[in-house]
């Protein structure tokens, strides 16, 4: 286990404790899966709100989305906590998660990684940049 | 090596033509506190790290900042797209729209070009964990600067995400700052370098 030093003239910054984290709409929303890490800006302090879609391809994006985030932030906590149970338990829960969400979007959609071409069971015609928009095109179309 | 994905870390549906904002949020692509910036300093400092893990995190966080840079560079996209002619005198877009049209191009706000000079990798890990300690705390303010004056819904939710990765990018440095030091004196931190005289850190 990490600790914090203290001596003069050099910075310290205390070691982040585990925090439940929050469901994975919410991490998004915030920008982080730890409460404990969550300091907004008063003049932004209004809660995250991500848009509900509709479209089943863009809500499903989404939750891809929700579970990728939540993988991200959890990799930043385990490079600096790296023998935290409840860190490596979740990480190996999200990880899977994140992997079967990738091959049924694929197969129901467009493959968005070279990998789940193969594990979505895509048509041999589905190739990555055919299908789907490109990322940046969100709005404004 | 590196894996694309095809899609946003956060995703970015702006519905409304705004090269006012788009000529602000560029300064997050290719700006001294930008995400282009912040990536480079980290994927540029993590081979000399002596580290390891902390070398790992660099090139996590070096990543993340990959993606940070495509949500600004989609919103850019976005707030300019459609631009006719009269938006583009009347938004004060022209300096801009006559070198680039609507294409991404890393500058800040004030049309200052992408330099490497705004960033550093010393060959010091104490002097580059605190440079990208206060990167973070740069990013922040730019983040909020722009959330001063910025008010469409759509705009601001991705500047609010990204504000606070910065955040917990700060936690994580001061972390690897604790990693390092672990491996020095810990009665004088600044006896040696510990990237140049290895032979001093601790097992």
């Amino acid at each position: 286990m990490l600790k914090q030093t203290s001596s003069l003239a050099i910075a310290s910054v205390p070691v982040q404790e585990w925090d439940e984290v929050y469901t994975p709409e919410k991490s998004l929303c915030e920008g982080t899966i730890f409460p404990n890490l969550n300091l907004p800006f008063y003049k932004a302090d209004d809660g995250g709100s991500c848009a509900a879609e509709t479209d089943p391809a863009a809500r499903d994006l989404f939750q891809i989305s929700c579970i990728g985030f939540m993988i991200n932030d959890l990799t930043l906590y385990l490079d600096t906590h790296p023998d935290c149970p409840k860190g490596q338990s979740l990480y190996r829960k999200l990880l899977q998660e994140r992997l079967n969400q990738l091959s049924e979007f694929a197969h129901s959609h467009y493959p968005l990684t070279q990998s789940s071409i193969v594990t979505g069971n895509c048509a041999e015609q589905k190739y990555c940049w055919d299908e789907g928009p490109a990322p940046w095109e969100g709005g404004n179309i | 090596m590196w894996c694309y994905e095809k899609r946003l870390q956060y995703p970015v549906k702006i519905a409304k033509t705004c090269p006012q904002t788009a000529k602000l949020i560029i300064t997050q692509y290719g700006g001294p506190d930008g995400e282009l910036s912040a990536s480079m300093r980290y994927l540029a400092q993590r081979y000399s790290m002596p580290v390891k893990a902390v070398g790992g995190l660099l090139t996590d966080i070096g990543t993340e900042e990959l993606g940070h840079m495509e949500i600004i560079c989609a919103m850019v996209y976005q707030l300019t797209k459609n631009l006719s002619e009269e938006e583009v005198v009347d938004a004060g877009f022209a300096p801009y729209y006559v070198d680039h049209t609507a294409a991404l191009w890393p500058q800040a706000a004030a049309g200052v070009p992408f330099t490497s000079l705004e960033f550093q990798s010393k060959g010091d890990a104490l002097t580059d964990l605190h440079e990208n300690l206060a990167a973070e705390q740069k990013a922040r303010t730019v983040y909020e600067n722009l959330l001063r004056v910025i008010h469409e819904p759509d705009v601001r939710e991705p500047l609010k995400f990204l504000r606070a990765r910065e955040v917990v990018h700060f936690q994580r440095f001061g972390e690897a700052l604790e990693m390092t030091k672990e491996k020095l004196d810990e009665k004088n931190f600044y006896y040696f370098n510990a990237e140049f005289d290895k032979q001093f850190l601790k097992k």
